[in-house]
């Protein structure tokens, strides 16, 4: 068993003396305004910068968790916090249903992979991987057999007497992955592992990375600014930003139904499409009008809006690239660029004033729109997604 | 085509001459680096009356004569001011280095209020020299008791703000701090940490420093004379001194030259046997490893 609960958990970090009086300065400028302010899209409060608040998330046992989010919108904070590596300024943390906000890393029972490794470039392999079970005092034969038990894992018996500075980067990150299992502990966390690894690289190691959770099946929480691996490895997935969690669910939850504007547009490859639209409620039915032609929604999507009692109203239509058809009637879209890709065909279109990209499979293709000319498209009910234009929150939510 | 060779030609003279003029500036800064290293030796060979007569370059046959002349000197005991100098320079050395780099790494690893405050701080004793606090040094060692004591020479020793610094710097170039992260995960104490993660990342830093320290506290003149008075306690600049100072029916120029020969012997073995770390040390950082 190995459940880590978050509750409520908040990190602030205290303004240095130069943030401090700047924040004076501007306080007594603005003054009768209210008090926290936005600095760099993070919250600034008279305690400081809020980079984590009102987190709250169960892990359950063996479960894989992934962090993602843009840069600097508290994710590797939160992980750090669960480390024991950064002080939580408000909340609770439990692993095992035990309270840690005040243990100390090395009784927590965690491991931890960082981005750059941080292996003890001195060290062998071999001792790198041996240090955290001789503070252990395991005895010697144990330690032996762990290190070789991991490496094999890891495959990196033969490099257990090099030191770090003779590996490559895709070998470094296994021993940093190996000195984290060695140790079998009950919660693993990883820091954007795969960040520093070229592309073909990364790609070898998430796979690495799913066949690893199977044979140690433990609890993992992993952190990455990466949506594909966040879609490929997450059993679910918490998106982030600006220091709060804009959703979590499985990753077809997160993909099919975005809980806002934020989520919908970092999620997924190419992003999604956004059009200003009008949303038409009749009765039980719900359409989107765009560019003049109108589109029922789906029946689960009308039962959704219905139970919320949404009315008819303009509204952010999001659509993804993948679910737009090129057709003969529908929306008029002007191609500014395409983009063979083999399988399919990216068309880079401007539609209704906006931006927007088209996949098409190149089997369902005669010729390719060239630059300039104008093609048709619609898209079917159950993929568009409608968020409020003033909370940019998903309608049906 | 021609044109092309002429150029390349012309290019070879310049590189030439280039290489000529380096070299020979590289080769009078080394002997003028040398040169008094030479003379020393030189002068360690010859007698009192032989240095009365001027300058020389040749080496006399006086050599053994002011060895033993020097060692068997009445009024100084060379072995003992060599131990003397030695423990103490040896201790500070050791003691300045594990110290200032144990602070620069509390400074450089942790996050406290007034950090900033403290680096500065450190950092602004450098600019006082030691001759301004030296009076009020002694009144206080006088209070203690601790004239003729190697206390004074190695304790205050240890607050060395350039050691400290320079150990700040190099710790913000090659110990990231999520090294340290890890071994806190790793089940690593605090102590642990900078004790065996730390220092070894730190080595030719600290071989650099040690080196520097033992040379100055070896050298240091200026404190010990005005705390130690006893024959015994006395160390080996304090014993120069004092035959530079004898009077005219023991002067000998040679013995002191030969005193100074053999003081410096501990400092040329130490550098020799750790210039590769001195060289990588000084040179650390300045490139991406």
């Amino acid at each position: 068993m190995s459940t880590v609960q978050l509750v409520n958990i908040k990190k602030v970090y205290p303004i240095s003396g130069s943030d401090a009086k700047e924040s004076k300065k501007s306080k007594k400028a603005k003054k009768g305004e209210e008090a926290p302010q936005r600095k760099s899209n993070l919250q600034i409060t008279e305690e400081g910068v809020v980079a984590v608040q009102e987190f709250s998330l169960d892990i359950a046992d063996k479960e894989f968790i992934v962090l993602v989010g843009p840069s600097g919108c508290g994710k590797s904070t939160t992980l750090r916090m669960v480390a024991g590596l950064e002080e939580i300024s408000g909340g609770e943390l439990y692993i095992d249903g035990n309270l840690v906000n005040h243990v100390a890393p090395k009784d927590r029972d965690i491991a931890m992979v960082f981005q750059n490794y941080a292996l003890y470039p001195h060290m062998t392999v071999y001792k790198n991987l041996a240090f955290s079970l001789s503070l252990r005092h395991l005895p010697k034969a144990e330690i032996d057999r762990k290190v070789r038990e991991a490496a094999e894992i890891l495959d990196i018996t033969e490099y257990l007497h090099r030191k770090p500075k003779a590996l490559s980067g895709g070998q470094r990150q296994r021993v940093a992955i190996g000195r984290a299992i060695v140790r079998a502990p009950k919660v693993m966390l990883m820091d954007e592992p795969l960040s520093n690894l070229d592309a073909k690289l990364r790609n070898e190691m998430r796979a690495e990375i799913i066949k690893l959770r199977k044979r140690i099946d433990t609890t993992f929480i992993y952190v990455t600014h990466d949506q594909t691996e966040a879609m490929t490895l997450g059993d679910r997935i918490v998106v982030m930003k600006d220091g709060f969690i804009q959703q979590i669910g499985t990753p077809q939850e997160v993909f099919n139904h975005p809980a806002n504007l934020f989520v919908a547009g970092f999620i997924g490859m190419p992003v999604m499409n956004f059009f200003d639209a009008q949303l038409i409620a009749e009765g039980d039915k719900y359409f989107v009008e765009l560019g003049g032609i109108r589109t029922e929604l789906s029946p689960e999507k009308e039962e959704r809006l219905k139970a919320k009692n949404v009315k008819s109203q303009p509204v952010t239509l999001g659509i993804r690239p993948e679910h737009v058809d090129l057709t003969d009637s529908g929306v008029a879209a002007k191609v500014d660029v395409s983009e063979m890709m083999g399988s399919s065909v990216h068309l880079h279109l401007t539609s209704e004033g906006r931006s927007m990209i088209m996949i098409v499979p190149t089997v369902n293709m005669k010729d390719i729109p060239s630059m300039g000319e104008t093609i048709r498209f619609r898209f079917n009910g159950s993929v568009a997604h409608v968020f409020s234009k003033e909370t940019e929150k998903n309608l049906e939510f | 085509m021609k044109k092309g060779m002429s150029d390349n030609t012309r290019g070879l003279i310049k590189l030439t001459i280039l290489r000529v003029i380096v070299y020979a500036v590289l080769i009078f800064l080394c002997i003028l680096c040398l040169f008094f290293f030479y003379l020393m030796i030189v002068n360690a060979s010859r007698s009192n009356a032989q240095l009365a007569t001027g300058f020389s370059l040749v080496p006399q046959e006086n050599f053994f004569k002011n060895l033993v002349n020097a060692w068997n000197d009445s009024s100084i005991n060379i072995p003992r001011g060599m131990l003397n100098s030695l423990i103490i320079a040896l201790s500070t050395a050791v003691l300045t280095t594990y110290f200032s780099a144990l602070t620069a790494y509390g400074v450089h690893a942790y996050d406290f209020k007034g950090k900033k405050f403290v680096f500065t701080f450190i950092i602004a004793i450098m600019m006082i020299p030691s001759q301004v606090s030296a009076l009020g040094f002694i009144q206080l060692m006088n209070k203690f008791h601790l004239n003729n004591s190697y206390i004074p020479l190695i304790v205050p020793g240890i607050a060395a703000p350039v050691v400290f610094f320079y150990m700040k710097q190099y710790m913000e170039s090659v110990l990231p701090l999520d090294v340290i992260d890890a071994a806190r995960v790793d089940g690593s104490g605090e102590f642990r940490t900078f004790n065996t993660i730390v220092l070894p990342m730190c080595k030719p830093a600290i071989a650099v420093q040690m080196i520097f320290s033992f040379v100055s506290s070896w050298n240091n003149y200026f404190i010990p004379a005005l705390l130690l008075d006893k024959a015994e306690m006395k160390t080996v600049p304090i014993m120069i001194a004092q035959l530079r100072s004898a009077d005219y029916s023991k002067f000998d120029m040679g013995k002191v030259y030969m005193f100074i020969l053999l003081a410096i012997l501990p400092v040329l073995i130490t550098y020799i046997f750790l210039s590769k770390s001195i060289i990588k040390g000084v040179t650390a950082g300045s490139v991406k490893g």
